[in-house]
């Protein structure tokens, strides 16, 4: 996956400016920044739901803003705090995508009993969505995003939520789509998944890409060798001093 | 009794509440504000009683009996109709709310205690509802100071106040009882329960849009001074029973009824505070539809002529309508319709003889454009914030488009049938005038259903709130009238049939014009979809 000089703007706001990266097949990488430094709108412009004002991104040697339709049917994506349709059973959400995946019935038939064994829903598969818990809803939001065996993970926040159990069968998930050469774009907020399950690391902030690499790799850019990615993160984006507001929250 | 907090909170629920219904913030913000309000609904009974007064002033002699009868009427029953009017918005409103916005309500998380919430809800929908009470009083203000009974409208006005307050205590009361009914009754009905709140909600709308045609709402007000006196043990009838027996009984029983009044108000006030108690926070309750084991019976299901795809999309679409209560209204439209035609073409104390097929075609085109229209325009607003799903799935907009179209081809030509089968035992139509009605009816069915979605992806509005629209202001007043002009256009050769002449039949011009139509507004709707589809907008 090759990320070239995109950049991206809402009005007068610069949502993502300049950002180039590439992904391996079979790399996990993990997309780290404070709030609103631009890492969903880039996941979005990845998925093709966002078009880039300027550069290109190229998925499995397809252009994203010249065949979004064929990017969607290989990429698997979850949103961060994933919407669905309220009204549908578990069930019934997850044979729409199948749907519109074109998944073969048997093979539905197979996976879906096995998300919901796996993912602790068995049993409650035939309710509406409406009366599943938050965390319930994210693990049907990434149940649909692996139903079609997607060649391409983009996830964004895809463990807000989720209980250890499941976090856990998730992150051994991505294991097995690694070993399988998918290449996975994941962002997150708890810096210690991110040094668990990622291969390199991107730092965003204010929309631009201010640091990359493996955790150790930017340790040493962050000129401090024996730092946690939680210290090299906080000094990165310029949020280490918290002393104060910590202070006054604490008042 | 914290009563800053009271007034600060009723303060917030009818900002909340306008914004629901009016998307600019500055009317919200100045609505928001109660002197505000009553400052409009000042100028409301001022500018409706000066009007008013001038045209009684100016009635011929002969007509003044009647003014006078109806000022009389109008006085008494006010306060009635006031508490009876802010139910029914009460109800509405409740029924075209998401259920999750409810639960989640920042309210229900705040240190206030039920009777403080009761209140200040309860004075919000007074503030929000008073301009029923203003419009009202306005009304009677004109014929009340010609006929000289300024006593008379100063006590509707009291009792009219208490009767706003009544009423809106109904409707806390109401919302209470409705959310612990419907978490018990759905936690146990499962499919057939989403059916029963579905019929329940359509005939809820029927009746609503019935009372406010000016004929049930006449006809109303005179049977209820008739029989005012007669039903004394109903409480809602004691406030308008002071203003009844102020001019006919001794002082002391206008004293009697206001006193009941006013202690009927308290009650339903405790009632409501009690019940809140009891259900605060309505609780999301899940609604099972089967027990079995999942079995992927549907995969792979295609309606005629579409892909696997697009009919998923349709049986979406189609759970989507018929099992979120926000939506019931749309699927209520076909009844209300088919009410109103009824009742045009049978009022009341009328006879049905003699309605001819031309004069049944209005009738029979703009319930279908209108329902079509409708319904195809909001199909895309009404995903919501769920509408990434589509974004994020290998759609193109040719796909999208048909299935938004179909599902309202299938619904309108369901409705198109109905209406033509009522018109037929109606005008007692010939086979061929009857064969010429469908295929209008179909054609029109067809245009209005890509029109439609042009409308709906040209301005949508995902914003989900109390009575989402779906369609931004914009769409919602141009996708109607363009809709109107199709339909009238397209039904212009039967309609000008006996004027124009022509040699080829009116019916194949129809087909023409309809096909030429149709294929515009499809290219049209792929167009917008295009568009639409190349970025998320929410």
């Amino acid at each position: 996956m090759d990320v070239n000089h995109v950049s991206k703007s809402f009005g007068n706001r610069h949502a993502i400016t300049n950002v180039t990266f590439s992904v391996r097949g079979g790399e996990v990488l993990g997309l780290l920044g404070p709030n609103g430094s631009g890492k969903s709108t880039l996941m979005k412009t990845i998925v093709g739901i966002i078009k880039p004002d300027t550069g290109s991104i190229q998925v499995l040697g397809t252009d994203v803003t010249s065949d979004p339709v064929a990017i969607k049917a290989i990429i698997g994506y979850v949103p961060e705090s994933p919407r669905l349709y309220e009204f549908l059973s578990g069930v019934e959400y997850l044979d729409f995508v199948a749907d519109i995946h074109m998944v073969a019935k048997e093979e539905r038939q197979e996976r879906i009993v096995e998300f919901f064994k796996a993912l602790d829903l068995e049993g409650r598969e035939n309710e509406l969505i409406h009366g599943y818990s938050q965390g319930m809803k994210q693990k049907l939001a990434i149940a649909a995003a692996l139903l079609h065996h997607p060649r391409v993970l983009i996830l964004d926040e895809p463990l807000n939520g989720l209980d250890p159990r499941s976090a856990r069968i998730v992150k051994d998930v991505l294991h097995k789509f690694r070993d399988n050469g998918v290449p996975t774009i994941f962002s997150t907020h708890v810096l210690e998944i991110a040094d668990a399950i990622c291969d390199r690391i991107i730092i965003m902030d204010s929309g631009q890409i201010i640091a990359q690499g493996t955790t150790q790799e930017l340790k040493t850019k962050a000129g401090s060798a024996g730092s946690t990615l939680e210290e090299i993160f906080l000094k990165l984006t310029g949020t280490s001093d918290t002393r104060d507001i910590v202070e006054a929250l604490g008042r | 009794m914290k009563l800053n907090a009271v007034w600060s909170l009723a303060k917030v629920l009818t900002k909340s509440q306008l914004r629901g219904y009016q998307r600019s913030k500055l009317l919200a913000k100045l609505f928001g504000n109660p002197s505000v309000i009553a400052i409009v609904d000042v100028l409301l009974v001022g500018i409706l009683g000066t009007i008013g007064y001038y045209l009684v002033s100016n009635l011929p002699q002969d007509l003044l009996t009647t003014a006078a009868r109806l000022e009389a009427e109008m006085l008494i029953g006010i306060p009635t109709i006031t508490t009876f009017m802010i139910v029914l918005f009460g109800i509405l409103s409740e029924l075209s709310q998401p259920i999750q916005s409810t639960s989640a309500d920042l309210v229900n998380w705040l240190p206030i205690t039920p009777s403080e919430y009761v209140l200040g809800s309860t004075l919000s929908l007074s503030y929000t509802y008073s301009f029923l009470l203003a419009f009202f009083l306005g009304v009677a203000l004109g014929p009340a100071l010609y006929f000289d009974h300024v006593l008379i409208l100063a006590a509707t006005t009291i009792m009219g106040a208490i009767s706003l307050f009544i009423g809106s205590s109904a409707v806390e009361l109401i919302r209470a009882v409705t959310n612990r009914i419907s978490s018990s009754f759905y936690r146990k009905s499962g499919r057939s329960g989403i059916f029963a709140r579905l019929s329940l909600t359509i005939i809820a709308l029927v009746i609503f849009q019935l009372l406010f045609s000016g004929r049930v709402v006449a006809s109303l007000l005179d049977h209820l001074t008739q029989t005012v006196v007669t039903v004394w043990y109903v409480p809602v009838m004691w406030p308008s029973l002071v203003v009844q027996t102020l001019s006919t009984a001794a002082n002391s029983v206008p004293l009697v009824f206001a006193l009941l009044s006013l202690g009927f108000m308290l009650t339903v006030f405790a009632l409501a505070v009690g019940t809140r108690r009891a259900y605060w926070v309505p609780i999301p309750v899940s609604i099972r539809l089967s027990t079995q084991p999942y079995h992927a019976s549907f995969s792979g299901f295609r309606l005629p002529g579409l892909g696997i795809a697009e009919s998923a999309i349709i049986r979406k679409d189609f759970h989507s309508l018929t099992r979120r209560r926000e939506m019931a209204r749309f699927l209520a439209i076909p009844f209300v319709l088919a009410a109103s035609l009824w009742i045009s073409l049978y009022p009341f104390g009328g006879s049905s003889e003699g309605v001819g097929l031309a004069e049944t075609i209005p009738l029979y085109v703009i319930p279908i454009a209108i329902f079509c229209e409708v319904l195809s325009m909001t199909s895309i607003g009404q995903e919501g914030a769920a509408i990434w799903n589509l974004y994020a799935a290998p759609l193109d907009a040719r796909k999208l488009v048909r299935a938004k179209m179909y599902l309202t081809f299938i619904l309108g030509s369901l409705f198109t049938c109905g209406l033509l089968l009522a018109i037929t035992f109606l005008s007692k139509s010939g086979i061929a005038e009857i064969g010429s009605l469908l295929l209008l009816g179909l054609i029109i069915v067809i245009e209005e259903s890509a029109l439609g979605v042009y409308v709906a992806g040209r301005f949508p509005d995902f914003r989900e709130t109390v009575r989402s629209r779906y369609v931004s202001v914009s769409g919602s007043l141009l996708g109607p009238f363009l809709g109107l002009v199709v339909a009238l256009l397209t039904a212009s050769p039967i309609l000008l049939a006996d004027t124009l002449q022509t040699v080829i039949p009116p019916i194949l011009i129809v087909v023409l014009i309809g096909l030429l139509i149709s294929a515009a507004l499809w290219k049209l709707a792929i167009r917008q979809a295009e568009s639409l589809l190349t970025e998320i907008q929410v």
